[in-house]
């Protein structure tokens, strides 16, 4: 097992609209992702070489202030490989999401969880791709029922599990 | 004054968690719980509209508009438990 990318708050990129804002809570750098409006951050790179097995992603969060229910995430991945017919500039190619959940956050506001999502459905990716991985809250799914914010602190992505 | 529409309640629920969330006071129940709670207070001020205005005395009663009312009610509410809450919606009270 090894990790492959780390997907922090600053190096987030984002879409025009329903994003989550980008903040400092006690000078950590945060995703706040909203409790009522799903939102989507991106994060870009190449497929390392070397690339192989059943791939996760962990998402460390934490929660701005509830301490019931829990929360949901999709993951999803935008895999091009050299000569791929994508026009880039026109469009996206996500691979359909991969669904996670914490059923049950942390007790205290502002403790730290993870959760493991399995990236069963990877477009394919191989070493060398250019890829992208979009990171929403699934805030419709019945999974989620936290109230408030959830802050992002990082998502690491590993292979080889 | 009917019930409010569904998405004026989303509205409340949406904008409540949104402030303790900026404030960051622990929520000990789950969305659907504050939902709840957001659609029985509205329904029962509705059914208790009639009651809470026979409680206020004349002249006001008959002096004051349903908004100036309003503005009342949430500001004695207010003040009984979170005076903060009660500057952010008329300013300073000293």
């Amino acid at each position: 097992m090894a990790t492959r990318a780390i997907l922090a708050p600053f190096s987030a990129e984002f879409p025009s609209s329903n994003f989550p804002q980008l903040m400092l809570v006690n000078t950590r750098p945060v995703l706040a992702f909203d409790a009522s409006t799903s939102e989507t951050a991106y994060w870009t790179f190449a497929i390392p070489q070397g690339w192989t097995g059943t791939v996760t992603a962990v998402i460390s969060y934490a929660m701005a202030s509830a301490v019931s229910g829990g929360v949901a995430f999709d993951v999803a991945l935008e895999s091009i490989t050299s000569g791929d017919a994508v026009d880039l500039d026109a469009g996206n190619s996500f691979d359909t999401v991969n669904a996670g959940n914490d059923s049950a956050v942390p007790g205290t506001a502002g403790y730290m969880e993870q959760i493991s999502i399995t990236l069963s459905n990877l477009d394919s990716a191989a070493a060398g791709d250019y890829v992208r991985v979009s990171l929403a809250r699934d805030v419709a799914d019945a999974n989620d029922t936290a109230t408030g914010d959830c802050y992002v602190l990082a998502v690491e992505i590993r292979d080889g599990a | 004054m009917a019930l409010l529409p569904e998405a004026d309640r989303l509205r409340i629920w949406r904008g409540l968690m949104r402030y303790w969330s900026s404030v960051g006071e622990t929520t000990a129940f789950t969305k659907p719980d504050l939902k709840a709670a957001v659609d029985a207070i509205d329904t029962f001020l509705e059914n208790n509209a009639a009651a809470i205005n026979s409680a206020l005395p004349q002249p006001f009663r008959g002096n004051a508009t349903v908004e100036q009312k309003a503005v009342l009610l949430s500001g004695v509410i207010a003040m009984r438990y979170t005076k903060e809450w009660l500057r952010k919606l008329v300013g300073e009270v000293e």
